[in-house]
């Protein structure tokens, strides 16, 4: 399969000092659901701005297709649809009218418009709502606007900012459907970013990790999971510490544990080789004979803070956006979760 | 032509939420009402004295404050189009044009333009309100589509510089702060509502390069005394070269306003 996407050594440094993007490399394929997974503030946006021309790279290549992003951004800029972080929606106009304005913003022709309005409008089941005013469509159904803008001009790659930030559950799971469909019916290669670790699970044939600007990991979800281990188990041992780290070897003894890591506050992180259930009662025993008492003990599948911790060595944090960065996630929220 | 294509879409999305808010448009009428009726009426009285009539060039006040409520409103309503840029920022609306393969510059250029034709609507209503409370315009419907261009020229200006400021501005309040701060002092010190002969000799002075004062001269001149060529053409030079100077200053910004 061809490269659709071509990133080589890419670095931004803001005009504060802020390397956002620190030496970042990767490939994406064509018609592949690429996800670029990190916390806010690791550098996935300022990457994607890059790509599509809204920010000039400090150093490094960008290719689609083969051709520079800085040297033909004339030639490249049509190829590439992208909806924005914030739901770049003018709700204030109706849903066509959003799309008609996109449309003629890449120039084309009325009865393309038309026809292509039309088509990308029933394919994210907006038809019927066309020309209702966008302030009074859903959450979801804004994002789904978005979308179809970022359509009308067949781009052959659709770059999507966190698709599903500050949407309920439901409706993340919509859009995860239309989204699948693009690739299936729309043979379109799709970048997306996320912070949602099911949200990669879910829809990403590859995905990369990147934190501080840098790429930690790169692969397909699944391999990344296995990497880390099954489930995870997290107790809070009660007992003298000599007594908790006895128990802690044995617990890392046990063939059914990957690692068992110190988290702080007489909290231990243990990582099954698959199914932490049947580690739960291991524990217990374990516990019983060493004489450690257990305060709490919780069951669950590896989220996208354990990937963190396993690849970046730390926990996941969201770093502090710029004032205008938080204005803009807040306004963002308040319009879509009404 | 897809430049100006481009120049056009941007207004037209600028002109359809204008149209869609019914309560601007209500305010758009009611506002120059307000003004004609109720300060007209208040200094009518005061226009009387056949001394203050020789310095307004006209015994009716109402005549004499109509160039300079035309003005006034093309003034803040131009002053404040900056406001759309920040909000499209917030918005993401504005990451958005940039990302299309439009011409950087057809953002300002199309939204100072939408901000022209909502004045020139803005200036038809005051004309039509101050024909109705017996102001008589006294170049008649030639010389209402000159001050029509005039006002339209005006709002170019301003709501270029006002998009200009915007393309570096990124917060509501700082930009309110920045526009307030030039336009009252603007409308102030212009011959907008008061004659240049009476103000004190350090205001006249200020007044005489106010560029207000260039538009509210060429359009008073128009609704009082006639065809004035010289006076007229000397205005319209000035405005025109304004226009191009501001224009170009937002061509610029914006061709560099990239979302660094």
């Amino acid at each position: 399969m061809a490269t659709m996407i071509q990133i080589e050594e890419l670095v931004k440094v803001y005009k504060g000092g802020i390397r956002a993007v620190d030496g970042v490399s990767f490939d994406v394929e064509e018609q592949e659901i690429f996800g670029f997974l990190g916390p806010n503030g690791a550098g996935k946006s300022t990457t994607i701005k890059c790509v599509i021309g809204l920010l000039r790279p400090t150093s490094g290549r960008i290719l689609i297709r083969g051709t520079d992003v800085r040297q033909s951004p004339k030639l490249v800029k049509p190829m590439m649809g992208y909806a924005s972080q914030e739901t770049a929606v003018d709700d204030r106009l109706t849903g066509w009218q959003n799309l008609f304005l996109q449309g003629h913003f890449f120039h084309l022709a009325r009865k393309e418009i038309d026809e292509r309005g039309e088509e990308v409008l029933r394919l994210c089941g907006l038809w019927e709502r066309r020309n209702d005013s966008a302030g009074t469509y859903s959450g979801g159904m804004l994002k789904r606007l978005d979308i179809a803008a970022a359509l009308i001009h067949q781009p052959s790659v659709l770059f999507l900012d966190e698709p599903t930030l500050g949407l309920d559950v439901q409706t993340r799971k919509v859009i995860w459907q239309y989204i699948e469909k693009l690739r299936s019916e729309q043979k379109m290669t799709i970048f997306l970013t996320t912070h949602y670790m099911e949200e990669a699970d879910a829809l990403c044939d590859r995905l990369a990790i990147i934190d501080r600007g840098k790429i930690m990991a790169n692969g397909k979800p699944g391999a990344l999971k296995a990497d880390i281990g099954g489930d995870i188990v997290t107790a809070r041992f009660v007992a003298p510490e000599e007594k908790v780290s006895r128990l802690v070897q044995a617990l890392s003894a046990l063939p059914e544990t990957v690692s068992v890591t110190p988290m702080g506050d007489g909290l231990q992180r243990i990582v099954a080789r698959q199914r932490g259930d049947r580690l739960i009662p291991e524990v217990f025993a374990l516990a019983a004979k060493n004489e450690v008492g257990v305060e709490s003990i919780r069951l669950h599948r590896p989220s996208l803070d354990d990937v963190y911790l396993h690849f970046t060595g730390r926990e996941m944090r969201d770093e502090q956006g710029s004032r205008e960065e938080i204005g803009k996630a807040r306004m963002t929220q308040r319009r879509l979760r009404r | 032509m897809t430049f100006l294509s481009d120049v056009w879409y941007v207004a037209w999305r600028e002109l359809v939420i204008f149209v869609r808010t019914p309560v601007r448009i209500i305010m758009v009428v009611i506002q120059p009402l307000i003004w004609l009726g109720l300060m007209g009426n208040m200094m009518q009285g005061f226009a009387k004295s056949p001394m203050v009539g020789q310095m307004l060039g006209t015994g009716n006040y109402l005549t004499f404050m109509t160039p300079g409520i035309i003005l006034m409103t093309v003034l803040f309503g131009g002053a404040f189009s900056g406001m759309s840029i920040v909000w499209d920022r917030r918005m993401g609306y504005l990451e958005k044009l940039l990302a299309a393969p439009i011409s950087r510059a057809a953002i300002p250029f199309g939204k100072a333009f939408a901000a022209a034709i909502q004045a020139g609507v803005q200036v038809l209503l005051i004309v039509l309100i101050a024909t109705a409370l017996g102001v008589r315009f006294a170049t008649g419907p030639l010389g209402l589509l000159v001050i029509l261009l005039i006002a339209m020229c005006f709002s170019l200006i301003l709501s270029s510089f006002s998009l200009s400021l915007a393309a570096r501005i990124k917060s509501h309040e700082t930009l309110m702060a920045i526009v307030n701060f030039f336009t009252m002092p603007l409308m102030f010190t212009s011959n907008a509502l008061f004659p240049i002969e009476a103000m004190p000799g350090w205001l006249a002075t200020i007044a005489r390069y106010n560029p207000v004062t260039y538009a509210v001269t060429a359009i008073r001149q128009l609704t009082l005394s006639g065809w004035d060529w010289l006076a007229i053409a000397s205005s319209l030079g000035i405005l025109a070269g304004l226009t191009i100077a501001v224009l170009t200053l937002s061509r610029f910004l914006f061709q560099r306003a990239t979302a660094d």
